[in-house]
């Protein structure tokens, strides 16, 4: 565990923004946070407690460590009823995800047993950023290793902007859109080199980077890896979904999305 | 709906004129290639009919814009132009094989030029690995920072530790 980055970034409202970046969860999660009114000590405080909820739900839900509850349910050494409730949790949105994503989200048709991986990272994410709104920040960004959820603004008659990131030019974004609550792209590089196309260095799957918005990052989250996955009957899941909206970019380079992202530019 | 690329190294950008070169790890010039065009020459348009039908009420937004990519070349250069040169550097940050400092020049809040002024990695294999990252780090930085916005989704947690140094870096000297 390491906590570093700390410090201040000029932001909107009476006090610059607080960032702050944690080592968890096998990724960096950077906070922005706008304190509004709230002092800076009860920034820092609901920043910690943030982060606590990152490394405990690293604690659950890990597949990589062997001791975790979610490994102990996969290996069918405890049972649901044994699990911290948060587990059941999950696993029920799993459930909705399934269901969401028409089926291209399955976190029980994973080898080795459920695994709902595809989810948590936006789930807890979206959890840790609950927690800075419930502190009483007047605004947050909570970047969880390209997975990222929001609220309020950043300032004045501002919005969050994140930009997509390009999937084969390091020197592009594929787009930027304006957040409210959540954005999660998933993507063919994270796999490995071993899927590039050796001739035209592009992923050699169907899709090459799949982003969904909306008002949850658990299940953002979870419908851009359906995306991923299922290309563009998955996009159409998405487009049918109240308030969530999806962007697909194909392997060669071709692009669909549901209308309704609001890209910047 | 085929979106041309967005190169984000654009004169449009408020505040920020693009940047116009970088250093590279061992302090040698190291200009950032001007784009030569769409990358997606052998994509296929993204065919109407499906983009239609995944929204649930059709086609909403950017109808019929395709948009070509801005140039490095193509930057105003107006805002920023003139001021001081100033240098700062961001905190060593965990980057995923090792611990990474950013170290940024701008002129005005024009960022000029960045380089890597501490590197540490764990083993050979993440010293070959950053060898090969660092420059598309450059290169992602570069992005989010000229677009003036709060994050990358998609992007990898190497990518975000050495954003953090660099944003850091960029405080210090007061620019956003």
């Amino acid at each position: 565990l390491t906590a570093t980055g700390a410090g201040a970034a000029p932001g909107a409202g009476d006090a610059p923004a607080v960032t702050h970046t944690e080592d968890v969860m096998g990724t960096i999660v950077s906070f922005t946070v706008v304190p509004g009114g709230l002092p800076a000590t009860a920034v820092r405080a609901a920043v910690a407690d943030a982060c606590r909820v990152l490394h405990r739900a690293d604690e659950m839900f890990s597949t990589w460590k062997p001791d975790s509850p979610v490994s102990r349910l996969r290996r069918g050494e405890a049972t649901l009823s044994m699990m911290p409730a948060e587990v059941a949790d999950v696993l029920e949105l799993c459930d909705e995800a399934r269901t969401a994503s028409r089926g291209w989200f399955d976190p029980w048709a994973m080898p080795g047993g459920v695994d709902p991986t595809g989810l948590v990272k936006g789930w807890a994410v979206e959890r840790a950023a609950a927690v800075l709104r419930q502190a009483g920040a007047a605004a947050a960004l909570v970047n969880g290793g390209g997975d990222l959820a929001a609220f309020g603004a950043p300032g004045p008659g501002a919005r969050w902007r994140v930009g997509i990131r390009h999937p084969w030019r390091p020197d592009a974004l594929a787009g930027i859109v304006e957040v409210q609550a959540a954005i999660a792209t998933s993507a063919a590089y994270e796999r490995g080199a071993h899927l590039l196309d050796p001739a035209t260095g592009r992923p050699a799957s169907g899709v090459a980077s799949a982003t969904v918005t909306g008002p949850s990052l658990a299940l953002a989250d979870a419908l851009a890896t359906a995306v991923a996955v299922g290309s563009d009957e998955a996009l159409a899941a998405v487009g049918a979904l109240d308030g969530y909206e999806g962007y697909l970019i194909r392997a060669d380079g071709s692009e669909a999305d549901t209308g309704g992202i609001g890209f910047v530019r | 709906v085929q979106r041309a690329p967005l190169l984000v190294i654009s004169g449009a950008v408020a505040g920020f004129a693009g940047l116009i070169g970088w250093h590279s790890m061992a302090g040698a010039p190291a200009p950032l290639a001007a784009p030569a065009g769409p990358a997606r020459a052998a994509g296929k348009p993204a065919q109407a009919g499906k983009a239609a039908a995944a929204g649930s009420s059709g086609h909403r937004g950017r109808a019929g814009t395709t948009r070509q990519p801005a140039t490095a070349g193509g930057a105003t250069g107006a805002a920023g132009a003139a001021g001081a040169v100033r240098t700062a550097t961001g905190p060593a940050e965990n980057f995923g094989y090792g611990t990474i400092a950013v170290r940024v020049t701008v002129r005005g809040n024009r960022v000029i030029a960045a380089s890597v002024s501490i590197l540490s990695t764990l083993e050979p294999t993440s010293q070959q690995i950053s060898g090969q990252a660092i420059p598309i780090l450059h290169s992602e930085v570069l992005a989010a920072h000229s677009a003036n916005i709060n994050g990358v989704s998609g992007a990898t947690y190497t990518s975000q530790g050495y954003y953090q140094s660099l944003q850091a870096a960029l405080a210090k000297l007061h620019v956003s």
